[in-house]
Protein backbone atom coordinates (compact mmCIF):
# COMPACT_ATOMS: atom_id res chain seq x y z
CA UNK A 1 0.00 0.00 0.00
CA UNK A 2 1.38 3.47 -0.96
CA UNK A 3 -1.01 5.48 1.28
CA UNK A 4 -0.79 5.19 4.57
CA UNK A 5 -3.84 5.33 7.48
CA UNK A 6 -3.83 8.90 8.31
CA UNK A 7 -5.10 10.07 11.81
CA UNK A 8 -7.86 12.11 11.51
CA UNK A 9 -9.53 14.46 14.03
CA UNK A 10 -12.43 12.03 14.50
CA UNK A 11 -14.08 14.36 17.10
CA UNK A 12 -13.95 17.39 14.60
CA UNK A 13 -15.10 14.55 12.03
CA UNK A 14 -17.81 13.56 13.55
CA UNK A 15 -19.01 17.21 14.72
CA UNK A 16 -18.96 18.30 11.19
CA UNK A 17 -20.84 15.14 9.91
CA UNK A 18 -23.64 16.31 12.58
CA UNK A 19 -23.90 19.66 11.22
CA UNK A 20 -23.67 18.83 7.86
CA UNK A 21 -26.64 16.47 8.54
CA UNK A 22 -28.30 19.39 10.74
CA UNK A 23 -28.18 21.40 7.25
CA UNK A 24 -29.47 18.82 5.41
CA UNK A 25 -32.60 18.22 7.49
CA UNK A 26 -33.04 21.91 7.36
CA UNK A 27 -32.66 22.53 3.75
CA UNK A 28 -35.32 19.95 3.47
CA UNK A 29 -37.70 21.55 5.65
CA UNK A 30 -36.87 24.23 3.85
CA UNK A 31 -38.08 22.96 0.78
CA UNK A 32 -41.11 21.46 2.32
CA UNK A 33 -42.58 24.40 4.00
CA UNK A 34 -43.17 28.26 2.64
CA UNK A 35 -43.32 29.88 5.83
CA UNK A 36 -40.82 30.26 8.62
CA UNK A 37 -42.84 29.70 11.38
CA UNK A 38 -43.73 26.59 9.98
CA UNK A 39 -40.23 25.62 9.72
CA UNK A 40 -39.38 26.83 13.34
CA UNK A 41 -42.13 24.26 14.77
CA UNK A 42 -40.80 21.49 12.94
CA UNK A 43 -37.26 22.21 13.97
CA UNK A 44 -38.88 22.87 17.79
CA UNK A 45 -40.42 19.24 17.55
CA UNK A 46 -37.72 17.02 16.42
CA UNK A 47 -35.78 18.65 18.87
CA UNK A 48 -37.95 17.60 21.34
CA UNK A 49 -37.92 13.73 19.85
CA UNK A 50 -34.02 14.13 20.43
CA UNK A 51 -34.02 15.54 23.62
CA UNK A 52 -36.01 12.78 24.88
CA UNK A 53 -33.83 10.41 23.88
CA UNK A 54 -30.88 12.11 24.36
CA UNK A 55 -31.35 12.73 27.95
CA UNK A 56 -31.66 9.20 28.85
CA UNK A 57 -28.01 8.59 27.22
CA UNK A 58 -26.66 11.77 29.05
CA UNK A 59 -27.85 10.36 32.52
CA UNK A 60 -26.20 6.88 31.71
CA UNK A 61 -22.64 8.90 30.54
CA UNK A 62 -22.55 11.16 33.45
CA UNK A 63 -24.21 9.00 36.39
CA UNK A 64 -26.02 11.81 37.68
CA UNK A 65 -28.64 12.38 39.67
CA UNK A 66 -31.62 15.18 39.24
CA UNK A 67 -30.57 18.62 39.87
CA UNK A 68 -31.61 20.53 43.37
CA UNK A 69 -32.40 23.95 42.01
CA UNK A 70 -32.82 25.51 38.48
CA UNK A 71 -29.24 27.25 38.94
CA UNK A 72 -27.63 23.73 39.02
CA UNK A 73 -29.72 22.60 35.80
CA UNK A 74 -28.39 25.67 34.26
CA UNK A 75 -24.89 24.68 35.74
CA UNK A 76 -25.13 20.98 34.08
CA UNK A 77 -26.86 22.21 31.08
CA UNK A 78 -24.13 24.20 29.73
CA UNK A 79 -20.97 22.69 31.68
CA UNK A 80 -21.94 19.24 30.77
CA UNK A 81 -24.68 18.47 28.65
CA UNK A 82 -23.48 21.22 26.19
CA UNK A 83 -19.84 20.46 26.53
CA UNK A 84 -20.54 16.78 25.82
CA UNK A 85 -22.55 16.47 22.83
CA UNK A 86 -21.99 19.82 21.37
CA UNK A 87 -18.07 20.20 22.58
CA UNK A 88 -19.14 24.00 23.62
CA UNK A 89 -19.35 25.60 26.74
CA UNK A 90 -22.14 27.87 26.62
CA UNK A 91 -21.99 31.02 29.28
CA UNK A 92 -24.86 31.71 31.49
CA UNK A 93 -26.10 34.96 31.87
CA UNK A 94 -29.26 37.21 32.32
CA UNK A 95 -30.88 34.75 35.14
CA UNK A 96 -34.10 36.95 36.11
CA UNK A 97 -34.71 37.80 40.07
CA UNK A 98 -36.47 35.05 40.51
CA UNK A 99 -34.42 32.78 38.86
CA UNK A 100 -36.32 31.23 37.15
CA UNK A 101 -34.95 32.09 33.90
CA UNK A 102 -32.21 32.29 32.46
CA UNK A 103 -29.94 32.19 28.84
CA UNK A 104 -27.39 30.34 27.44
CA UNK A 105 -25.11 32.19 25.08
CA UNK A 106 -23.41 30.51 21.95
CA UNK A 107 -20.03 32.26 21.04
CA UNK A 108 -19.70 29.73 18.76
CA UNK A 109 -22.44 27.64 17.59
CA UNK A 110 -21.39 24.78 15.77
CA UNK A 111 -24.65 24.03 13.90
CA UNK A 112 -24.05 27.03 11.92
CA UNK A 113 -20.85 26.79 10.76
CA UNK A 114 -21.78 26.52 6.95
CA UNK A 115 -24.44 28.20 6.94
CA UNK A 116 -25.67 31.87 5.10
CA UNK A 117 -29.49 32.38 6.27
CA UNK A 118 -31.30 33.57 2.57
CA UNK A 119 -32.47 37.01 2.44
CA UNK A 120 -36.31 36.02 2.37
CA UNK A 121 -35.78 33.71 5.37
CA UNK A 122 -35.55 36.32 8.29
CA UNK A 123 -37.60 34.53 10.22
CA UNK A 124 -36.13 31.05 10.72
CA UNK A 125 -34.44 30.07 13.76
CA UNK A 126 -32.07 28.04 12.18
CA UNK A 127 -31.11 26.71 15.66
CA UNK A 128 -34.63 25.97 16.79
CA UNK A 129 -33.58 22.23 17.24
CA UNK A 130 -31.60 23.38 20.58
CA UNK A 131 -34.83 24.73 22.12
CA UNK A 132 -36.65 21.42 21.54
CA UNK A 133 -34.09 19.33 22.68
CA UNK A 134 -33.77 21.57 25.65
CA UNK A 135 -37.30 21.31 26.45
CA UNK A 136 -38.04 17.30 25.61
CA UNK A 137 -34.76 16.44 28.23
CA UNK A 138 -35.82 18.79 31.13
CA UNK A 139 -39.67 17.83 30.57
CA UNK A 140 -38.18 14.24 31.55
CA UNK A 141 -36.54 15.86 34.42
CA UNK A 142 -40.14 16.63 35.29
CA UNK A 143 -39.24 20.21 34.86
CA UNK A 144 -41.39 22.32 31.90
CA UNK A 145 -39.51 24.53 30.40
CA UNK A 146 -40.00 27.02 28.00
CA UNK A 147 -36.94 27.71 25.70
CA UNK A 148 -36.23 30.42 22.43
CA UNK A 149 -33.89 32.42 20.46
CA UNK A 150 -33.78 36.42 21.61
CA UNK A 151 -30.89 36.85 19.97
CA UNK A 152 -29.02 35.01 16.98
CA UNK A 153 -25.59 35.53 15.37
CA UNK A 154 -27.00 34.28 11.95
CA UNK A 155 -29.48 37.38 12.01
CA UNK A 156 -26.72 40.06 12.41
CA UNK A 157 -26.94 39.60 16.63
CA UNK A 158 -23.46 39.80 17.54
CA UNK A 159 -24.81 36.74 20.11
CA UNK A 160 -26.38 34.18 20.15
CA UNK A 161 -28.58 33.93 22.88
CA UNK A 162 -30.64 30.46 24.18
CA UNK A 163 -33.04 31.71 26.73
CA UNK A 164 -34.96 28.87 29.64
CA UNK A 165 -37.41 29.92 30.92
CA UNK A 166 -38.90 27.88 34.22
CA UNK A 167 -42.36 27.41 34.09
CA UNK A 168 -43.44 24.15 36.68
CA UNK A 169 -42.70 21.52 38.11
CA UNK A 170 -44.07 17.96 36.68
CA UNK A 171 -45.62 15.30 38.53
CA UNK A 172 -45.66 12.09 37.46
CA UNK A 173 -49.13 11.03 36.32
CA UNK A 174 -50.48 7.46 38.16
CA UNK A 175 -52.36 4.86 36.02
CA UNK A 176 -56.12 5.34 36.57
CA UNK A 177 -57.62 3.11 39.06
CA UNK A 178 -54.75 3.45 41.49
CA UNK A 179 -55.44 5.39 44.25
CA UNK B 1 -13.83 3.07 24.87
CA UNK B 2 -16.96 4.96 25.36
CA UNK B 3 -18.64 6.24 22.02
CA UNK B 4 -18.44 9.46 21.51
CA UNK B 5 -21.60 11.74 22.70
CA UNK B 6 -21.34 13.06 19.38
CA UNK B 7 -21.77 10.49 17.47
CA UNK B 8 -25.15 9.50 20.08
CA UNK B 9 -26.23 13.16 18.74
CA UNK B 10 -25.67 12.28 15.01
CA UNK B 11 -27.42 9.18 15.23
CA UNK B 12 -30.82 10.58 16.60
CA UNK B 13 -30.62 13.28 14.23
CA UNK B 14 -30.75 10.68 11.47
CA UNK B 15 -32.81 9.16 13.30
CA UNK B 16 -35.39 12.32 13.00
CA UNK B 17 -34.43 13.32 9.28
CA UNK B 18 -35.25 9.58 8.53
CA UNK B 19 -38.73 9.64 10.35
CA UNK B 20 -39.53 13.16 9.28
CA UNK B 21 -38.77 12.13 5.43
CA UNK B 22 -41.21 8.88 6.10
CA UNK B 23 -43.99 10.87 7.53
CA UNK B 24 -44.76 13.34 4.78
CA UNK B 25 -47.29 12.36 2.39
CA UNK B 26 -45.22 11.14 -0.75
CA UNK B 27 -46.73 7.81 -2.25
CA UNK B 28 -44.08 5.99 -3.56
CA UNK B 29 -41.50 4.46 -1.35
CA UNK B 30 -38.48 5.06 -3.77
CA UNK B 31 -39.17 8.58 -3.10
CA UNK B 32 -38.39 8.72 0.14
CA UNK B 33 -35.25 6.22 -0.29
CA UNK B 34 -34.21 8.72 -3.17
CA UNK B 35 -34.96 11.79 -1.03
CA UNK B 36 -32.89 10.50 2.16
CA UNK B 37 -29.54 9.48 -0.29
CA UNK B 38 -29.26 12.52 -2.02
CA UNK B 39 -29.11 14.14 1.51
CA UNK B 40 -26.44 11.23 2.11
CA UNK B 41 -25.04 12.03 -0.95
CA UNK B 42 -24.00 15.77 -0.45
CA UNK B 43 -23.08 14.89 3.33
CA UNK B 44 -20.61 12.24 1.64
CA UNK B 45 -19.19 14.76 -0.85
CA UNK B 46 -18.03 17.17 2.19
CA UNK B 47 -16.32 14.62 4.12
CA UNK B 48 -14.62 12.75 1.69
CA UNK B 49 -13.73 16.45 0.78
CA UNK B 50 -12.13 16.98 4.45
CA UNK B 51 -10.70 13.71 4.40
CA UNK B 52 -8.72 13.68 1.49
CA UNK B 53 -7.68 17.35 1.70
CA UNK B 54 -3.84 17.29 2.44
CA UNK B 55 -3.32 13.95 0.86
CA UNK B 56 -2.01 13.06 -2.25
CA UNK B 57 -3.88 11.63 -5.07
CA UNK B 58 -5.17 7.79 -5.64
CA UNK B 59 -3.24 5.90 -7.90
CA UNK B 60 -6.31 3.99 -8.87
CA UNK B 61 -9.49 2.88 -8.20
CA UNK B 62 -8.72 0.08 -5.82
CA UNK B 63 -7.19 2.64 -3.99
CA UNK B 64 -9.70 4.71 -3.47
CA UNK B 65 -11.94 1.85 -2.47
CA UNK B 66 -9.36 0.97 -0.31
CA UNK B 67 -9.60 4.25 1.75
CA UNK B 68 -13.33 4.16 1.16
CA UNK B 69 -13.33 0.81 3.36
CA UNK B 70 -10.63 1.78 5.68
CA UNK B 71 -10.34 5.61 6.55
CA UNK B 72 -13.88 6.85 5.19
CA UNK B 73 -15.34 4.20 7.13
CA UNK B 74 -13.42 4.51 10.45
CA UNK B 75 -14.29 8.14 10.20
CA UNK B 76 -18.15 7.54 10.47
CA UNK B 77 -18.66 4.94 11.96
CA UNK B 78 -15.35 3.87 14.13
CA UNK B 79 -14.31 0.63 12.09
CA UNK B 80 -13.29 -0.57 8.86
CA UNK B 81 -15.03 -2.29 6.12
CA UNK B 82 -15.04 -5.95 6.87
CA UNK B 83 -14.66 -7.38 3.69
CA UNK B 84 -13.95 -5.84 0.14
CA UNK B 85 -14.88 -7.98 -3.14
CA UNK B 86 -14.54 -6.76 -7.10
CA UNK B 87 -15.20 -8.25 -10.03
CA UNK B 88 -12.54 -6.61 -11.71
CA UNK B 89 -15.36 -4.99 -13.94
CA UNK B 90 -16.47 -2.08 -12.18
CA UNK B 91 -18.45 -4.04 -8.91
CA UNK B 92 -17.06 -4.28 -5.59
CA UNK B 93 -18.89 -5.32 -2.53
CA UNK B 94 -18.12 -3.89 0.73
CA UNK B 95 -19.46 -5.69 3.75
CA UNK B 96 -19.67 -4.67 7.29
CA UNK B 97 -20.53 -7.69 9.32
CA UNK B 98 -22.17 -5.39 12.35
CA UNK B 99 -22.75 -1.87 10.56
CA UNK B 100 -23.18 0.81 13.20
CA UNK B 101 -26.57 2.18 12.41
CA UNK B 102 -28.24 -0.99 12.52
CA UNK B 103 -26.55 -2.78 15.63
CA UNK B 104 -29.40 -1.59 18.05
CA UNK B 105 -32.27 -2.14 15.86
CA UNK B 106 -32.04 -5.84 15.67
CA UNK B 107 -29.99 -9.01 14.98
CA UNK B 108 -31.83 -11.10 12.78
CA UNK B 109 -34.68 -10.83 11.03
CA UNK B 110 -37.07 -8.50 13.13
CA UNK B 111 -37.83 -5.11 11.69
CA UNK B 112 -36.15 -6.23 8.72
CA UNK B 113 -38.37 -4.26 6.89
CA UNK B 114 -37.31 -1.00 8.15
CA UNK B 115 -33.48 -1.64 6.77
CA UNK B 116 -33.95 0.09 3.69
CA UNK B 117 -34.87 3.60 5.54
CA UNK B 118 -31.62 3.69 7.65
CA UNK B 119 -29.40 2.73 4.93
CA UNK B 120 -30.60 4.95 2.23
CA UNK B 121 -28.55 8.10 3.72
CA UNK B 122 -25.22 5.69 4.20
CA UNK B 123 -25.62 4.70 0.65
CA UNK B 124 -25.64 8.63 0.18
CA UNK B 125 -22.81 8.78 1.96
CA UNK B 126 -20.66 6.36 -0.42
CA UNK B 127 -21.55 7.54 -3.56
CA UNK B 128 -20.45 11.15 -2.29
CA UNK B 129 -17.29 10.56 -1.72
CA UNK B 130 -16.56 8.40 -4.62
CA UNK B 131 -18.06 11.23 -6.18
CA UNK B 132 -15.63 13.82 -4.30
CA UNK B 133 -12.68 11.52 -5.70
CA UNK B 134 -13.78 11.50 -9.56
CA UNK B 135 -16.17 7.96 -9.76
CA UNK B 136 -19.42 8.46 -10.67
CA UNK B 137 -21.11 5.42 -9.37
CA UNK B 138 -25.07 3.46 -7.87
CA UNK B 139 -24.98 2.35 -4.74
CA UNK B 140 -27.41 0.01 -3.05
CA UNK B 141 -27.15 -2.09 -0.16
CA UNK B 142 -28.47 -5.07 1.15
CA UNK B 143 -29.12 -6.74 4.47
CA UNK B 144 -30.08 -10.70 4.65
CA UNK B 145 -29.40 -10.47 8.34
CA UNK B 146 -29.52 -7.48 10.71
CA UNK B 147 -26.77 -6.06 11.25
CA UNK B 148 -24.60 -7.11 8.62
CA UNK B 149 -24.69 -5.20 5.57
CA UNK B 150 -23.60 -5.38 1.79
CA UNK B 151 -22.90 -2.61 0.00
CA UNK B 152 -22.74 -3.07 -3.39
CA UNK B 153 -21.23 -0.25 -5.86
CA UNK B 154 -21.12 -0.49 -9.72
CA UNK B 155 -19.15 1.66 -10.99
CA UNK B 156 -20.93 4.43 -14.06
CA UNK B 157 -18.31 5.07 -16.67
CA UNK B 158 -19.25 7.52 -19.51
CA UNK C 1 -29.12 -17.07 45.14
CA UNK C 2 -31.64 -16.75 42.53
CA UNK C 3 -33.91 -13.99 40.36
CA UNK C 4 -37.28 -14.35 40.34
CA UNK C 5 -38.43 -11.21 37.99
CA UNK C 6 -38.16 -8.45 36.76
CA UNK C 7 -40.18 -5.64 35.86
CA UNK C 8 -39.89 -1.93 34.25
CA UNK C 9 -42.07 0.51 34.13
CA UNK C 10 -42.24 4.21 32.44
CA UNK C 11 -42.94 7.49 34.78
CA UNK C 12 -46.59 7.20 34.51
CA UNK C 13 -46.61 3.32 36.12
CA UNK C 14 -47.11 1.61 32.18
CA UNK C 15 -45.57 -1.38 32.34
CA UNK C 16 -43.08 -1.68 29.71
CA UNK C 17 -41.10 -4.80 30.19
CA UNK C 18 -41.68 -7.92 32.34
CA UNK C 19 -39.76 -10.96 32.41
CA UNK C 20 -40.32 -14.13 35.16
CA UNK C 21 -36.83 -16.56 35.21
CA UNK C 22 -37.44 -19.20 38.10
CA UNK C 23 -40.95 -18.69 40.00
CA UNK C 24 -42.73 -21.49 41.04
CA UNK C 25 -45.38 -20.03 42.35
CA UNK C 26 -47.72 -17.83 40.40
CA UNK C 27 -49.70 -14.65 42.64
CA UNK C 28 -52.90 -15.72 41.10
CA UNK C 29 -53.55 -12.91 39.90
CA UNK C 30 -54.10 -12.08 36.07
CA UNK C 31 -50.63 -10.14 34.89
CA UNK C 32 -52.27 -7.16 34.25
CA UNK C 33 -53.48 -7.23 37.97
CA UNK C 34 -50.09 -8.46 39.24
CA UNK C 35 -48.38 -5.46 37.37
CA UNK C 36 -50.84 -2.49 38.69
CA UNK C 37 -50.34 -3.98 41.93
CA UNK C 38 -46.44 -4.29 41.75
CA UNK C 39 -46.44 -0.36 40.60
CA UNK C 40 -49.01 0.85 43.27
CA UNK C 41 -47.29 -1.22 46.25
CA UNK C 42 -43.83 0.43 45.17
CA UNK C 43 -45.13 3.66 44.33
CA UNK C 44 -46.88 3.73 48.22
CA UNK C 45 -43.40 2.60 49.40
CA UNK C 46 -41.69 4.65 47.81
CA UNK C 47 -43.50 7.89 48.73
CA UNK C 48 -43.68 7.21 52.38
CA UNK C 49 -40.03 6.22 52.69
CA UNK C 50 -39.42 9.89 51.12
CA UNK C 51 -41.78 11.69 53.70
CA UNK C 52 -40.86 9.81 56.80
CA UNK C 53 -37.02 10.49 56.40
CA UNK C 54 -35.48 12.23 59.02
CA UNK C 55 -33.20 13.86 56.63
CA UNK C 56 -33.20 15.30 53.22
CA UNK C 57 -31.64 12.19 50.94
CA UNK C 58 -31.18 11.44 47.07
CA UNK C 59 -32.00 7.94 47.23
CA UNK C 60 -35.14 6.91 49.09
CA UNK C 61 -36.63 3.57 49.07
CA UNK C 62 -34.01 0.54 47.72
CA UNK C 63 -35.33 -2.60 48.69
CA UNK C 64 -36.92 -4.84 51.01
CA UNK C 65 -36.84 -8.03 52.57
CA UNK C 66 -39.55 -10.75 53.57
CA UNK C 67 -39.14 -14.02 54.82
CA UNK C 68 -39.02 -15.54 51.17
CA UNK C 69 -37.74 -13.14 48.79
CA UNK C 70 -36.40 -9.28 48.35
CA UNK C 71 -37.46 -6.71 45.75
CA UNK C 72 -34.71 -4.34 44.64
CA UNK C 73 -35.77 -0.67 43.12
CA UNK C 74 -33.87 1.29 40.81
CA UNK C 75 -35.29 4.70 39.44
CA UNK C 76 -33.14 6.56 36.98
CA UNK C 77 -33.45 10.47 37.23
CA UNK C 78 -36.15 10.07 34.78
CA UNK C 79 -38.57 8.64 36.46
CA UNK C 80 -38.09 4.83 34.87
CA UNK C 81 -38.35 2.21 36.98
CA UNK C 82 -36.96 -1.04 37.55
CA UNK C 83 -38.28 -3.48 39.71
CA UNK C 84 -36.38 -7.11 40.36
CA UNK C 85 -37.42 -9.74 42.70
CA UNK C 86 -34.30 -11.97 43.84
CA UNK C 87 -34.16 -14.19 46.83
CA UNK C 88 -33.06 -12.96 50.43
CA UNK C 89 -29.67 -13.94 49.88
CA UNK C 90 -28.56 -11.26 47.53
CA UNK C 91 -27.02 -8.03 48.60
CA UNK C 92 -27.16 -4.76 47.61
CA UNK C 93 -27.55 -4.64 43.98
CA UNK C 94 -27.66 -0.95 43.16
CA UNK C 95 -24.83 -0.50 40.64
CA UNK C 96 -25.91 -3.79 39.02
CA UNK C 97 -29.28 -1.90 38.63
CA UNK C 98 -27.58 1.56 37.27
CA UNK C 99 -26.03 -0.75 34.70
CA UNK C 100 -29.63 -2.54 33.32
CA UNK C 101 -30.54 0.95 33.15
CA UNK C 102 -27.56 2.12 31.05
CA UNK C 103 -26.12 -0.26 29.43
CA UNK C 104 -29.12 -2.56 28.42
CA UNK C 105 -32.17 -0.31 28.65
CA UNK C 106 -30.38 2.73 26.99
CA UNK C 107 -28.25 0.90 24.66
CA UNK C 108 -30.88 -1.39 23.14
CA UNK C 109 -34.49 0.99 24.12
CA UNK C 110 -33.41 4.49 23.64
CA UNK C 111 -31.08 4.16 21.25
CA UNK C 112 -32.97 1.91 18.50
CA UNK C 113 -35.41 4.33 16.58
CA UNK C 114 -37.97 1.51 16.14
CA UNK C 115 -38.63 1.19 20.00
CA UNK C 116 -41.27 3.95 21.12
CA UNK C 117 -39.95 5.18 24.69
CA UNK C 118 -43.76 4.62 26.42
CA UNK C 119 -44.39 1.67 24.57
CA UNK C 120 -44.27 -1.73 25.69
CA UNK C 121 -40.69 -2.86 24.59
CA UNK C 122 -41.09 -5.30 21.58
CA UNK C 123 -37.41 -5.59 19.83
CA UNK C 124 -36.14 -9.03 20.10
CA UNK C 125 -32.11 -7.58 20.39
CA UNK C 126 -33.15 -6.17 23.64
CA UNK C 127 -34.84 -8.92 25.15
CA UNK C 128 -31.47 -11.36 23.98
CA UNK C 129 -29.10 -8.75 25.48
CA UNK C 130 -31.40 -8.37 28.91
CA UNK C 131 -30.66 -12.01 29.02
CA UNK C 132 -27.18 -11.97 28.57
CA UNK C 133 -26.82 -9.35 31.27
CA UNK C 134 -29.23 -11.24 33.75
CA UNK C 135 -27.52 -14.92 33.58
CA UNK C 136 -23.88 -12.98 33.59
CA UNK C 137 -24.46 -11.64 37.00
CA UNK C 138 -22.79 -13.53 39.77
CA UNK C 139 -26.29 -14.14 41.53
CA UNK C 140 -28.03 -15.55 38.86
CA UNK C 141 -28.81 -19.40 39.49
CA UNK C 142 -31.07 -21.21 36.69
CA UNK C 143 -32.83 -23.75 38.72
CA UNK C 144 -35.60 -24.45 36.25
Amino acid sequence: MSKQTRAFDNKKLVGELFTLTYGALVSQLIKDYEKDEEVNKQLDKMGYNIGIRLVEDFMARSNMGKCQDFRETADVLAKMAFKMYLNITPTIANWSPANDEFSLMLDNNPLVEFVELPEDRSKLNYSNVLCGAVRGALEMLQLEVEAWFPRDSLKGDNVTELRIKFIRKLTDALPAGED
Amino acid sequence: MQEDATNVLFELLHDELISYVYSNDIDMKSKQISILESHGFRIGQSLAEQLTKDSSRFKDELEIMKFVCRDFWSAMYQKQVDNLRTNHQGVYVLQDNCFKLLKRISSGKQYLEFAPRFLAIPCGFVRGALANLGINSIVTAEVISMPAVKFQIMIQRV
Amino acid sequence: MTIHLLHIYDRNGNSLFAKEWSRKKSSNLTKVEEQKLLFGMIHSIKSFVTKMSPKDGKEGFISYTTSRYKIHFYESPTGLKFILLTDIFVGNIRETMKKLYSSVYVEFVVRNPLCPLNEPIRSSLFETKLETFMTGLSFFEDSN
